[in-house]
């Protein structure tokens, strides 16, 4: 050993080839009790003052707080480290086809909620929705619209779109969803209260209701989800937008369970469009979308969405990720997955309308607008889908590009 | 880096569950300054540590483990020297005074520089330097005094 630079050599080499102990021994170790640990944790942050309706399923906004991040980057690190993506979803999915509606209780920042939810006949997405706070507030879809009762104020917030609910169902399709996304990570291990072996699947997007990921608890006797966890960021840190502890599963419900009853003087106010601060940089790259130059915006955003559409029914991905640019936060195989759905009756395979605006708002980078589009889908059924646009001027030449959906599409035959 | 810190390397496992599981109980009042993998470094190294003092307490044996395998051989010879180099490596690693041995696992195996390992040990820079340099010299001495013998 002749200087110090030669033991340093010897030394990393050595440290580097230690024995390790095997990923799956650890995982079964550690993660369920870090979990545990993390979810009994009391965060300092201040209880969230964001009404229910944008905390559940499709949260919009969330800020990270330092130490929020540390947990998510630790724990995605550990995942990353230690998982092998083994297990198989078929099971889940198998269990998962019979039902059509849910009942489920969870946490919120800010309090507790209970969640009635019913799919489309396909299984495909939510269409009702009931959402009841501990507090009194609650908030409803009906009709392709969304509602918020906030009893303090005795009013009801609405906008016209489907703002909460599953945009897919959990079910097959949204298991085949996670099971495609890149970064999707299973973890087995025991819960460490029951000693009753679970699965967790965790995954994590931008999409168009901003960063989200997810964890879905599957208990492995019964193959269903026992518990899900949404954040309203891509780390899993921080408390999370929603939390749920209780899931029944039924085939159906009753319409009677959706119905809603409010005071007869609530006020009714409507919601302002708006798009999630985090995704404005992803729509702000001068190469994307079309110009504008001598088009009305009416003109302009049919143009765009026309080019979307066309690009999704010719699966054509270069297309869409150009006029749509929060689809290059997806891999290649979740966007055929879950936007082109070639194997799919659900996949939209004509556009019939493309209507006037219907609501316009701002982003930091320039005016935004609904446009409700009516399409025809494979399965031979219409479907109302509101798209927004997002109007740009970068260098003095201007532009707009399609954000995405707003909201879920609205079967109307 | 926790399999480098300790002496019984079964204790692996139960290092990185004890340090992940208070990391996550601390969420809540958790202030982050510096780097996240410094921080937690610091913590797989006071874990192991305590569990050393306390495995030498208890008269526990030192290493347990069949040394790792040479990745790269050129052949039976080679590979019974490399074996009976990290067999003296696991030895000498042993010997260092706990500090020496934290400075040269944190800053050659986790690559942390010396400032981070000063600012996390609330020590100067010069210590963490000297630190490092010593246990360093003294896994020199500790291998060829065992391959001069």
């Amino acid at each position: 050993m002749n200087d110090m630079r030669n033991t340093r050599r010897v030394v990393q080499s050595y440290l580097e080839n230690l024995p390790m102990p095997g990923a799956e021994q650890v995982d079964a170790r550690v993660l369920p009790d870090a979990l545990t640990a993390m979810h009994k944790a009391k965060p300092q942050t201040a209880p969230s003052s964001r009404p229910i309706w944008r905390t559940i399923m499709m949260s919009k906004t969330g800020r990270l707080t330092a130490a929020a991040l540390v947990v998510g980057v630790t724990l995605l690190a550990l995942f990353d480290r230690f998982t092998q993506p083994a297990w198989a979803l078929s099971d889940a999915i198998e269990a998962l086809k019979d039902f059509r509606a849910l009942y489920m209780v969870g946490a919120f920042p800010g309090g507790t909620a209970e969640v009635w939810i019913r799919a489309n006949e396909d299984k495909t997405h939510s269409t009702d929705v009931v959402v009841r706070g501990s507090q009194g507030a609650v908030t409803w879809t009906k009709d392709g619209s969304t509602y918020h009762f906030e009893p303090a104020q005795n009013t009801v917030y609405f906008e016209n779109a489907l703002t909460v609910g599953a945009s897919q169902w959990l079910g097959p399709e949204l298991l085949e969803m996670f099971s495609a996304a890149e970064n999707a990570q299973i973890v087995r291990g025991k819960d460490p209260a029951t000693g009753r072996d679970r699965v967790l699947l965790m995954c994590s997007l931008i999409d168009v209701h901003g960063a989200q990921s997810w964890v879905i608890e599957f208990d492995k006797a019964s193959r269903l989800p026992v518990a899900v966890k949404q954040w309203p960021n891509l780390y899993r840190s921080g408390p999370p937008s929603f939390d749920t502890f209780k899931i029944l599963y039924y085939e159906d419900l009753p319409d009677d369970v959706f119905n809603v009853s409010i005071p007869n003087d609530a006020k009714y106010v409507e919601k302002p469009l708006a798009i999630p601060e985090e995704t404005v940089a992803g729509l702000s790259d001068p190469r994307d979308g079309i110009p504008t130059e001598g088009l009305t915006q009416q003109e302009a955003a049919e143009k765009a969405v026309r080019i979307l559409y066309q690009a999704t029914i010719e699966q054509d991905l270069r297309q869409l990720k150009s006029i749509c640019p929060l689809c290059r936060n997806w891999g290649d195989e979740f966007l055929r997955r879950i936007v082109l759905k070639p194997d799919k009756d659900d996949r939209i395979v004509e556009v019939l309308e493309l209507r006037p605006i219907s609501k316009t708002g701002h982003s930091p980078l320039g005016p935004i607008a609904a446009v409700p589009t009516v399409v025809r889908l494979k399965n031979g059924k219409k479907a109302e889908v509101k798209m927004i646009v997002q109007f740009r001027n970068i260098g003095g030449q201007s532009s707009c590009v399609v954000h995405g959906p707003y909201g879920l599409p609205h079967e109307i035959e | 880096m926790a399999a480098a810190l300790l002496n019984d390397r079964s204790g692996v496992e139960d290092v990185l569950h004890d340090v992940f599981v208070d990391f996550a109980q601390s969420v809540g009042g958790f202030e982050l300054r510096g780097s996240l993998k410094g921080y937690l470094a610091i913590c797989v190294a006071n874990r192991a540590r305590d569990r050393n003092r306390t495995a030498h307490r208890r008269g526990a044996a030192g290493l347990d483990e069949t040394p790792a395998p040479p990745t790269d051989t050129a052949g039976p010879e080679q590979a019974a020297k490399s074996r009976e180099l990290v067999a003296r490596l696991d030895a000498a690693m042993a010997e260092l005074p706990d500090e020496q041995r934290e400075a040269v696992v944190l800053h050659v195996q986790s690559r942390l520089p010396f400032r981070e390992i000063a600012r996390l040990r609330e020590i100067s820079i010069n210590t963490a330097m000297s630190r490092y340099r010593y246990g360093l010299d003294k896994l020199r001495s500790i291998l060829n005094g065992e391959l001069e013998s």
